[in-house]
């Protein structure tokens, strides 16, 4: 047996989803001032690969994070050494860890969500809720979505709000089914197959390790001894890849001097639909504000923007804040006295090049230059929409002044193709110059380095898509790559404008204020690529369409969008990279998320990993690409890849 | 499968932003011209098949964004181009003297052998004119390129460039035919397929550009 060598592998215990804003409202044998504290509903996976709900009390959530141990995780106690609590944990810290709440997802029975979608209760037991949550921004709704995703569940017939838990294991299913279709084995071999099968269910982690040792030492020793020349290795690639055929994944068998590593690169998680919201209403957005206008509750606000956008009749009001322009925790008396001043600063601007003499500017070459392809441009920019079209239009002159004033604001940016595009929405909507030209200045902050001289913001975002399309869609990925548009090149347009010459102005409205939020990651607008992408996969790849036709493809789909479907089709996407149990450092940076090459801490460090001497490399996860463990197997030293057994966990 | 061509040629137009590329593709492909046309962003190309001696020559005209920064990007569709529209604004003078920018431009990234042209366009707008025809025809004289002014706008000499590039184009890659052909052979040989043609346009794209 080679259960010491697993103490050695980090307990891993991550979120899968939160969600804020959460009070505990009841909850059985719980003291009462527990009650009404607010904190964040969450879906967690433990170390072992069990899923549970918790709920955690907010003043535990700043201790909670740099403590990333994880080691009061519940730990499956068949056939492992019960964990106890380190040393070094205070009693404070134990203290409000009792707090929290856990319920197991194979022991939840049933739950309800109520009192539109304010109110959530499970139960563990038929006949009594345990827990009820009182959601403050009423968007349980969100979390059953969620946890539908993780449990089979039914409705009941006499209350459609009341869900019963009908399956809690779904997927070790899968994969001991998909196990269990293997014959290619000869008998010996299928031994090991057999035994992992019927081991797995006890002890999943450990029999996935055994079983993998064991399909290892089939693929380096079995050569030798048994069957002479066969070569083993391509059968095992194939049985694996067979054994996970029901998750659709790729195996590659990469030969090194001492070991044979099977890295099966796992399928992400299903992907969970999520619908949209109702847009942020007046009445919500008032209820936000305290009496002297500051806005209260910025995250909730932003929570509620990202799930639905917000009622066109407050746009107008809100972009400002979205786009930084309105600080959120200003009084309304102080917004006045900003606007004052933002007016005077924006006319003391536009006066300086509309003082610009004739003779003036026949000597300054670059003021010339941008002024005349700001006019090219907004000769060019929107004239179908009626608000921009017509001979000596008014609204004309106003993207003129803006966009000559921002070049006297930003000079050496000055005016780049695509900056007409970005403001008509903004005019359009606002109405008013200089309130419009602010916004411009916060919506180009955003996006800022798309118009970088050297384009070295573009080819990153480029770089990052192809990345993160390559996690999320290795299909498409492929078939792009082998028609030589692995570059992305064809989504320079979608990305340098943010998607403005694909969607109609009253969806490009609708997308922006949802990507303005920042929600719920960086680079949420690559999502919205790969989402694209990704419902466009089938035609691209059955059509075969080579270089020209997926350019083609893709520049014709403007205005042929639905920007609903995407944005839910882009979260679903989204959740199923960020519960990946194989998710790479490359794809954590581009969500702006730990890396876990670099341990969490408090203060980022200048230079990662360069003067470290770190003695325990090989079980630190995610130094390298691989993660590797070393088992003993018969007297033998193999090394698996660690990612391949939370595959088969998660 | 009907055969529907018999050449599939590449060709690019360039030149500063807003001195009529897509107008003048738009009044090929589509014989038409919109005064309030959309900036082009990024990159697109239009097809129209012509018929040149007797042979139904399909064009696959590229179009670009002007502005110099995006230039890396656009560089990327130069390869594998026959063809190349150097385009200016006769009312522009500095999209004139850019021309020379644009032909280093090519040189570096196109094959050296493309065939070239160099359009005055807005040619209608006389009174505003700050190029004449005169130094246009110098420049080309000067690079060897064959020069000619158009209005997109007007409808005129936008026909007459394509069909010119493009036969230019097919004569000379007749001549490498025959070149690498024994004489006497088969005078149909240089032609592909339709059909096979179409499945693999690339490819064949990027054996011609290496005739
Ligand atoms: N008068 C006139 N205007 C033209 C002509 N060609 C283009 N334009 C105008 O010039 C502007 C820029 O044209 P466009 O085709 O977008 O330029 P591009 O940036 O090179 O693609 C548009 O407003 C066109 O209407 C022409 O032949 N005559
Ligand atoms: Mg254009």
């Amino acid at each position: 047996m080679s259960c010491s060598s697993v103490e050695d592998i980090p307990e891993q215990c991550k979120d899968l989803f939160t969600q804020d804003g959460v009070l505990l409202k009841a909850s059985i044998g719980r003291s009462i001032s527990d009650l009404n504290s607010i904190g964040m509903l969450c879906i967690v996976q433990n170390s072992d690969g069990t899923k549970c709900i918790e709920w955690r009390p907010n003043d535990l959530i700043t201790i909670d994070s740099d403590t990333q141990d994880q080691e009061w995780a519940v730990v499956n106690t068949i056939g492992r050494r019960q964990r106890t609590l380190s040393g070094n944990m205070t009693s404070d810290y134990a203290a409000a860890r009792a707090r929290i709440i856990r319920i197991p997802l194979d022991e939840l029975k049933t739950f309800k969500c109520s009192r539109n979608n304010q109110q959530m209760q499970f139960s563990t037991k038929q006949g009594v809720w345990q827990n009820t949550f009182y959601f403050q921004h009423g968007n349980a709704e969100i979390f059953v979505a969620y946890l539908k995703n993780h449990v089979k569940t039914a409705k009941t017939r006499h209350d459609r709000n009341t869900y019963v838990v009908v399956e809690p294991n779904i997927e070790s299913q899968v994969l001991n089914r998909s196990f269990a279709e293997l014959d290619i084995f000869t008998e010996n071999t299928t031994d090991v197959v057999w035994n992992l099968v019927s081991n797995f269910k006890q002890r999943p982690y450990e029999t996935t390790l055994e079983a993998f040792s064991k399909l290892t030492d089939i693929v380096y020793y079995g050569n030798e001894g048994m069957n002479g020349k066969r070569d083993v290795s391509e059968e095992v690639a194939e049985l694996l890849t067979k054994s996970m055929s029901a998750l659709e994944d790729t195996t590659t068998v990469t030969r090194t001097d001492e070991y044979e590593v099977i890295n099966v690169k796992p399928t992400l998680p299903p992907r969970p639909c999520i619908p949209r919201g109702t847009p942020l209403s007046t009445e919500k957005w008032e209820g936000l504000q305290d009496p002297e206008g500051r806005v209260t509750e910025i995250d909730g606000v932003r929570q509620l923007i990202f799930r639905g956008g917000v009622a066109h009749s407050i746009r107008n009001s809100v972009w400002k804040y979205l786009l930084d322009y309105h600080p959120w925790r200003m009084t309304d008396a102080e917004i006045k006295i900003l606007q004052k001043r933002k007016t005077e600063e924006y006319f003391s601007m536009k006066l300086q090049w509309r003082s610009m003499t004739d003779g003036q500017e026949s000597r300054f070459s670059e003021y010339r230059d941008r002024k005349s392809l700001v006019e090219k441009d907004v000769n060019r920019t929107d004239r179908t929409h009626p608000f921009f079209a017509g001979d000596n239009n008014p609204n004309l002159m106003v993207l003129q002044d803006i966009l000559m004033t921002y070049v006297m604001y930003n000079f050496d940016l000055g005016y780049v193709q695509g900056m007409s595009d970005i403001l008509a929405p903004l005019l359009l909507l606002l109405g008013n110059e200089v309130d419009t030209f602010w916004c411009f200045v916060g919506f180009m902050e955003k996006i800022a380095s798309n118009f970088d001289m050297d384009q070295a913001g573009m080819k990153q975002q480029l770089v990052n898509l192809q990345q993160l399309l390559t996690f999320a869609s290795p299909e498409l990925a492929k078939h792009l790559a082998s028609k030589d548009s692995g570059n992305m090149y064809f989504c320079f347009r979608w990305l340098l404008v943010w998607f403005k010459r694909e969607f109609s102005h009253r969806d490009i409205m609708r997308l922006w204020e949802v990507l303005w939020t920042g929600l719920p990651c960086a680079n949420f607008h690559l999502f919205i690529c790969v989402a694209i992408l990704d419902s466009e996969k089938d035609v691209l790849i059955s059509k075969d369409y080579g270089f020209t036709e997926i350019l083609k493809h893709v520049n014709d789909l403007s205005m042929c969008l639905d920007v609903d479907r995407i944005l839910s089709t882009a979260e679903g996407i989204y959740h199923q990279i960020i519960s990946a149990p194989h998710l790479s450092d490359q794809i954590r940076i581009i969500l702006g998320i730990p890396t876990v090459g670099s341990r969490p801490e408090p203060e980022p460090e200048p230079e990662p990993q360069t003067s470290q001497t770190n003695g325990n490399v090989e079980t630190d996860p995610g130094q390298t690409d691989m993660e590797e463990v070393t088992l003993e197997y018969n007297g033998l030293q193999i090394s698996i890849v660690t990612k391949t057994v939370w595959a088969l966990l998660a | 499968m009907a055969k529907t061509y018999d050449y599939l040629f590449k060709l690019l137009l360039i030149g500063d932003s807003g001195v009529g590329k897509t107008s003048i593709l738009f009044r090929f492909s589509e014989d038409a011209f919109n005064i309030s046309f959309i900036s082009t962003i990024g990159i697109d190309f239009k097809i129209r098949t012509i018929d040149l001696d007797g042979k139904k020559v399909k064009l696959q005209i590229w179009d670009t964004a002007g502005q110099e920064r995006f230039r890396t990007i656009t560089t990327a569709y130069y390869r594998g181009s026959m063809g190349i529209m150097l385009v200016y604004d006769v009312t522009n003078e500095k999209s004139f003297e850019n021309i020379k920018n644009w032909i280093r431009n090519i040189e570096e990234n196109a094959s050296a052998d493309v065939e070239k042209m160099i359009l005055g366009n807005k040619c209608d707008l006389d009174a505003k004119r700050q190029v004449s025809k005169e130094r246009g025809e110098q420049l080309a004289v000067e690079y060897q390129i064959k020069f000619v002014e158009t209005s997109a706008k007007d409808s005129l000499n936008v026909e007459f460039a394509f069909y010119t590039l493009a036969r230019d184009i097919k004569a000379k890659m007749e001549k490498k035919q025959e070149a690498s052909n024994p004489p006497g052979g088969r005078t149909g040989a240089h032609q592909l397929r339709a059909n096979e043609q179409q499945r693999k346009p690339t490819s064949w794209l990027s054996r011609c550009s290496v005739l």
